[in-house]
């Protein structure tokens, strides 16, 4: 007998394969193949995972060309179950495989679904109330969001490591005790950063002196006394103005208002002064955060006892809201230690002598004095002198940074400390 | 056996009384009022320095506000304030600089920031989301001088290679440096943000079906829009006034940039490189104080911007 030339086969998923060995030759028409269908339907293994199909191909491809693998018909089919109904469709599949073969058939004759060389016909089995293609595609585009939002944060972390491990492994050369006990020399070109690093702790000292009662007492005010009203809501308004300043606008402020008009001079004061001004938001709004997680009930009781407000403050909320004021303190500190703008134009300078040894070493500023900062220094390093070698430059950055990211860790792990043993 | 003394406050008298004896007290009650006075003064300290700062910066500018050519002043490109022949003061050249490198970072940053900000409060899991926002903390205070001395440094000899730039501290580098420093506040006012849109929102989307992306842009970008729309605002007032970090990475070209390739230089950067230059209070020391006031004033107005901004929202939903 002669086969005729068009051929159908029949290929299952391989769930399907054993109960359609028998079954598996070549027919003449779509319409035997549609048919044959029905004899090679096996129990479908619930829950599984990988998708059941009948694949009819219609060979030969053309000459030298595999089957293409994408269907060119597709239709759903629930075999588990029995009956009449469905129409194919994804979202409303054939009850099981009689109805699938009536409505394939039927397909057939109408000519809806004839089938090219190498073009496959897909009747697939779908489980019921398994997700659709609407509920896969939005699988895929929030695992698409997924990635990119992550890839965003990512891109955050990445450049602080790469910064961070860049920095060191240029500055190592330099690094050892000695580089941060000497004073530089050589016009900057040798030496370590004694004279810089005790500027900045003086500096740091300064500001902190008058940074810390204003920002914590302005704090105070802010949560505790401050009627809600357009002019605490103004206050507020200038907290965040204060800190949304340019940091050169207050180095301007300073000139202004320190070095001539209060007659400081350029000065460590005048410095200190400078930088409070600017690192003064910072302790208000952490104080007032801090304040404002005391329970109110803690002063009520207060209040119940008569105390007064001040009393009240004193003995209820400062001591159970210190940690978080320090918190806030630190994070002054590292941004004191940081800021070079402000300091440029009112008291830190290029280079000052400092005695390398003894007393003279360990306070080589007095308050009316120029003096030398870190950050100060950095920039000199950087921009102003040549010849100065690399690992200097690179270690000088490492320095500074560690300082500020060291005190900065400092108060995050206390806020982390705080907050696990807290007490409310 | 003595018993234990128990210290009593009196009668009508408040808590806490006789704790550290009666001296103690004596200093406490005398001192109630004067320390309310205190507190209320330090309160209001905020707004005399923002108060003071300008004062004493539009003072120092103020001799030479009535002599300055101010349409030169705004529309010249020309800088020359030490010029023998013709001395100019425009600062349109500063303006664009300032400008470019704020919305080349603003585009760098503002997709990163939200981004995060997103990844931060919606899609992170516990754990890590800590770790996240301990290294965006980092990241924020690592300070302006180390973010310039990287950009002169590392990024810009990188540059060099990677882009046909003459030189390595240009337009490009400050907007990336900018950028990264930029990029923690609106990620943490970002997330401030969208936190402060309520779970109602969220379950009301989940329940109707939504994916987590779907309740995100459907529902939280629109709820959020404002905080978002500050978050952005806060990012552009803090690259405006960044000072030492576009001051060591652009490289000091006083002229309108015309690639993204080329040297520019900002407002900020001006006063800081000509102020220990210029002769004190001479003409050209009081301009650079003029910039100080536009500066100021402009990021009072972003400022005030984004806080209006904020209160908007507040507004809205409490109603």
């Amino acid at each position: 007998m002669v086969l005729p030339e068009e051929r159908y086969r029949i290929e299952p998923s391989p769930p399907l394969l054993a109960a359609t060995e028998a079954d598996d030759w070549p027919f003449g028409t779509l319409r035997q193949a549609v048919e044959a269908l029905q004899r090679c339907a096996g129990p479908v293994p619930p829950g599984g995972q990988r998708p059941v199909y009948f694949d009819i191909v219609r060979q030969p491809a053309a000459a030298g060309k595999r089957p293409r693998k994408r269907p060119a018909h597709r239709f759903f089919v629930h075999l588990n179950a029995d009956g009449q109904g469905g129409d194919g469709s994804e979202t409303s599949p054939w009850w099981g495989l009689g109805a699938a073969v009536a409505g394939l058939v039927e397909l057939a004759e109408l000519g809806e679904i004839e089938l090219a060389p190498g073009q496959r016909l897909r009747l697939e089995h779908v489980e019921m109330f398994s997700a659709s293609a609407l509920e896969r595609a939005k699988r895929t585009k929030e695992a698409i969001a997924h990635a990119v939002f992550l890839a965003m944060a990512l891109a955050l972390v990445v450049p602080l490591m790469a910064v961070v491990g860049y920095l060191v492994v240029r500055a190592w050369p330099a690094l050892c005790w000695d580089f941060v006990w000497q004073n530089p020399q050589d016009y900057m070109t040798a030496g370590g950063i004694w004279a810089p690093l005790v500027g900045t702790f003086f500096l740091v000292l300064g500001s902190l002196a008058v940074a810390a009662p204003i920002g914590v007492l302005a704090g105070v005010y802010l949560n505790e006394y401050a009627p809600d009203n357009w002019w605490t809501r103004l206050i507020n308004l200038a907290v965040m103005n204060l800190a949304g300043v340019p940091s050169i606008v207050h180095a301007l402020f300073g000139v202004g208002a320190f070095v001539f008009f209060m007659g400081m001079g350029k000065s460590l004061l005048a410095a200190s002064c400078t930088v409070a001004v600017m690192t003064l938001p910072v302790i208000i709004t952490s104080t007032r955060e801090a304040l404002a997680s005391v329970p109110m009930a803690f002063r009520e009781a207060c209040w119940n006892l008569g105390a007064t407000r001040w009393q009240t403050i004193r003995t209820i909320v400062l001591p159970n809201s210190i940690s978080g004021i320090l918190t806030g303190v630190i994070l002054q500190v590292s941004r004191a230690a940081g800021e070079t703008a402000p300091i440029l134009f009112t008291g830190a300078v290029f280079f000052v002598p400092v005695a390398d040894h003894g007393w003279e070493s360990l306070v080589p500023y007095g308050p009316g004095d120029r003096f030398m900062a870190l950050s100060m220094h950095l920039f000199t390093l950087a921009t102003q002198v040549r010849g100065v070698p690399e690992p200097i430059q690179y270690g000088t950055a490492v320095v500074l940074l560690a300082l500020v990211l060291a005190v900065n860790s400092v108060s995050i792990g206390l806020r982390v400390y705080l907050r696990t043993r807290k007490k409310w | 056996m003595a018993q234990p003394q128990l210290r009593q406050s009196q009668p009508g008298q408040p808590a806490g009384r006789g704790r550290l004896g009666p001296w103690f007290d004596r200093v406490c009650d005398a001192t109630e009022r004067p320390v309310e006075w205190l507190v209320r003064l330090c309160g209001y300290s905020a707004i005399l320095f923002v108060l003071a700062i300008f004062v004493f910066v539009f003072l120092e500018a103020a001799p030479i506000l009535p002599k300055l050519d101010w349409v030169e002043f705004f529309t010249s490109p020309q800088w020359r304030p030490t010029s023998q022949v013709r001395v100019q003061y425009g600062i349109l050249a500063l303006v664009v600089g300032t400008l470019s490198v704020t919305a080349l970072a603003m585009a760098l940053a503002v997709p990163l920031g939200l981004g995060a900000a997103v990844y931060l409060s919606e899609f992170c899991p516990g754990r890590l989301k800590e770790v996240l926002k301990v290294v965006i903390e980092l990241l924020a205070a690592i300070p302006s001088v180390v973010w310039g001395f990287i950009g002169y440094m590392v990024l810009g000899p990188v540059l060099m290679e990677t882009t046909d730039a003459d030189i390595g501290v240009n337009l490009l580098n400050g907007g990336i440096i900018l950028a990264l420093m930029s990029v923690p506040i609106i990620v943490s006012v970002g997330e401030d943000a969208l936190k402060a849109v309520p779970d109602s929102y969220r379950e009301a989307a989940l329940a109707l079906g939504a994916s987590r992306w779907e309740m995100v842009h459907r529902v939280l970008f629109p709820a959020a829009r404002n905080g978002l729309l500050a978050a952005v605002l806060l990012g552009v007032g803090r690259a405006i006034g960044e000072t030492m970090a576009v001051l060591m990475a652009t490289g000091h070209a006083i002229r309108i940039p015309q690639s993204l390739v080329d040297p520019i230089r900002t407002l900020t950067a001006t006063i800081a490189a000509e102020l220990g230059e210029a002769v004190e209070r001479g003409e050209h020391y009081r301009v650079l104080f003029v910039i100080g006031l536009v500066l100021f004033a402009v990021t009072f107005v972003v400022n005030l911007l984004a806080d209006v901004v904020v209160k908007g929202l507040r507004g809205e939903r409490g109603s």
